[in-house]
């Protein structure tokens, strides 16, 4: 048996073609069940998301070149699509690269933004959908389950997924490194901006109590007011409300400071010297530089910000690193598995054919032993098994050692010896 | 005793390393183990001081040996309140090394025998434990405002540089450590007033004299005072940030030398 992937993603091939290649989750019950013959093709799974579409199958040994053609094929007809247009795009992968591969993509380290939470929920779904179809099974089953398992561990034992990386929950983040939580905190948006409203969502949804909504013209405000649960105050009072906000989140297309150093010292000291923490979305700048000396209040413009998400985003590959030697660990410990799923069964029949032989003998001979009692005959029954089972104790430990070992040519010599069923 | 010791001290070096490693590696399976080895720790380290009491007769509070056993065993409950009232643990990384190597000092220095002053001349009176036991809690606050407000200029200056180092995210909030800090200063002051004023208290009953000009005491009485500014700093506008934490800092080093200095001069506290 084989695990072959079959698949294109973003690094290998541009939107354009993917997004033709994508399929829904119907094409893809579909397509499962028409590509998976349990002969050739035993096991399949297919994941299609905006930047991969993958199709990972167990296939029969040797039969790769056809498994690969299969595959081609499927997605041809799947998408009406001549297969010049994306043939060249394919990368192959089998066995323990095929296993290294669904590992990384699960744990998010093939991923755009690496670390990104969303691909696990996708692979879930792929997996749903082929258990669905029916064509998942003892080996593809095992590989997907470990690979959640390897995802998990990389979530929890490195730091791939931690710092920000993208603006408005880089907002969230270090309001959270100023105020430890939002409960009771108050944010006023200056302008209306669609940053802005993005960052004031994701500061409500971490628990901000109260939003005041400041804009030069008050009906977008109140409308943005009534959508986010807060109130709309007016523009020309705006150091009132600066001694009110916590967090303060400025757009607007003004080319000067709306808010200046005079402004902020004043409502400083009105609210006690409490700190303040402003995000300046706006270019040109909306908020003196300069009303950031004053202690207490800290500024950041969209270059701060930029700079700290590319930080963090440098610190996300460092753990990636990281993640990639638990990746390589568990394919070690799924080919163990692996082997032992592979010749378990032939190890089990063997034994299981031995304690025939004993059991039927017995039957045979039962009748010249005369009259028995239940515990005589018991006990020459479990005489007989105990004898087999001792008997054949040490090859059997030698065929399991042969399979870890994965001694190809030793199990087809059991097999062949035993003359057992692949 | 000292075998108890060296269990106390195997407990907390265990806790010190677990701790400083989920710091650094930010995972919780070390930090429970950090937690477990903190609480076993005190608990053995209530036993060997309560040992020590029974066995030699004095409070186990006299000999330098037997004061940083018992500072690092208020450092050690200080710790554990801050971690059930804040689940500050990025602290531990800093306070359970330093109780550590207070332990470890403790168990391999000897009891003075030929010390000036017998602990029977002191064990008569309650007065001597309450003021050396209230000023060695004091110390331990102190030593927390310390590390808090040490944490809280580290974080202030990156949030106004707006250059995050690998240690910003592993430190807990400005809001956070700020009101570490201030309430530690406050418990720390509380005790140290009133250790101050039982001390006086004492040596009154002995020479009837309140005070001896000792190094000791002018160190106290400075500390006394800066602390002293500090809460009223800190209160007369609200959140003082910046300046409050550096006034943190100073505070300790004046307790260093109140602890470590004033014992190197002489004079009327010949003792730890």
């Amino acid at each position: 048996m084989s695990i072959v992937l079959v698949g294109v993603n973003h690094k290998s091939t541009p939107l354009a073609v993917r997004e033709l290649l994508a399929l829904s989750d119907d094409a893809c019950a579909t397509g499962l069940r028409s590509l998976v013959d349990g002969e050739i093709v035993r096991e399949g799974l297919i994941v299609s998301t905006c930047n991969r579409v993958e199709v990972l199958t167990e296939t029969a040994a040797g039969r790769l070149n056809e498994t690969t053609e299969r595959v081609i094929e499927f997605l041809t007809r799947a998408n009406e699509l001549p297969r010049s247009e994306f043939e060249k795009d394919l990368y192959l992968h089998t066995d323990d690269q095929a296993v290294r591969h669904l590992f990384r993509v699960a744990s998010s380290l093939d991923s755009m933004v690496v670390g990104e939470p969303q691909v696990l929920g996708q692979v879930r779904r792929a997996y749903s959908i082929a258990l669905e179809a029916g064509t998942t099974g003892r080996i593809l089953n095992r590989l997907v389950h470990h690979a959640f398992r390897v995802a998990k561990r990389v979530r929890t034992e490195t730091g791939i997924a931690a710092n920000a990386v993208s603006i408005s929950y880089m907002a969230v983040e270090l309001g959270k490194k100023i105020f430890d939580s939002f409960a009771g905190r108050t944010a006023l948006l200056i302008g209306a901006g669609e940053m802005a409203e993005l960052a004031a969502r994701h500061l409500v949804n971490a628990g901000v109590s109260n939003v005041l909504l400041a804009n030069r013209s008050e009906e977008p405000a109140r409308a943005l007011a009534t959508e986010l649960g807060g109130t709309s105050v007016p523009f020309s009072r705006l150091t009132d409300h600066l001694s009110r906000a916590d967090i303060v989140i400025c757009s607007t297309a003004a080319d000067d400071y709306i808010v200046t150093e005079r402004m902020m010292r004043a409502a400083s000291a009105k609210r006690r010297n409490r700190p303040v923490f402003f995000i300046d979305i706006s270019v040109p700048r909306n908020i003196d530089p300069a009303v950031g000396k004053i202690p207490n209040v800290f500024v950041f413009d969209i270059d701060d910000l930029e700079s700290v998400v590319s930080s963090n985003i440098r610190e996300r590959e460092r753990e990636a690193q990281r993640a990639e030697l638990i990746v390589e660990s568990e394919i070690m410990q799924f080919q163990q598995a692996l082997r032992a799923l592979e010749s378990g069964p032939a190890i089990g029949a063997l034994k299981q054919m031995f304690q025939d032989i004993a059991r039927h003998e017995f039957k045979r001979q039962r009748n010249r032993l005369g009259p028995l009692t239940a515990e005589q005959e018991s006990g020459i029954e479990s005489l007989l098994l105990s004898t087999v089972n001792k008997l054949s104790h040490p090859m059997l430990s030698q065929m399991r050692h042969s399979s870890d070992a994965s001694d190809a040519e030793i199990i087809e010599a059991w097999r062949d010896i035993f003359d057992l069923e692949d | 005793m000292r075998s108890l010791l060296l269990a106390v001290l195997a407990a907390y070096v265990v806790a010190a390393i677990h701790a400083v490693l989920a710091f650094i590696n930010k995972r919780r399976a070390l930090q429970r183990v950090s937690e477990a080895a903190l609480v076993t720790g005190f608990l053995l380290h209530t036993g060997a001081l309560a040992a020590d009491w029974i066995i030699d007769g004095h409070y186990p509070l006299f000999f330098l040996r037997e004061t940083l056993s018992f500072l690092a065993w208020t450092l050690v409950a200080s710790y554990s309140l801050i971690l059930f009232r804040y689940r500050a643990r990025a602290l531990g990384t800093f306070i359970l090394p330093l109780v550590s190597f207070l332990v470890f000092i403790a168990a391999v220095t000897h009891s003075e025998t030929a010390g000036s002053t017998n602990p029977i001349a002191v064990r008569d009176t309650w007065l001597f434990p309450v003021h050396t036991t209230l000023l060695l809690f004091a110390y331990a606050a102190f030593f927390v405002v310390f590390i808090a407000s040490v944490m809280y200029l580290l974080q202030e200056r990156e949030l106004k540089l707006k250059t995050f180092g690998a240690i910003f995210h592993r430190l807990p909030s400005l809001t956070t450590v700020n009101e570490i800090a201030t309430s530690s200063a406050a418990i720390g002051l509380t005790l140290l007033t009133v250790g101050i004023a039982t001390g006086m208290l004492w040596a009154s009953s002995r020479d009837g004299r309140l005070w001896h000009n000792d190094p000791k005491e002018i160190f106290a009485a400075l500390t006394w005072l800066l602390y002293v500014s500090l809460i009223a700093y800190r209160s007369t506008a609200g959140w003082r940030g910046r300046r409050a934490a550096w006034i943190g800092v100073a505070g300790f080093a004046l307790v260093l030398c109140t602890f470590f200095g004033a014992r190197m001069m002489g004079g009327y506290h010949v003792f730890g």
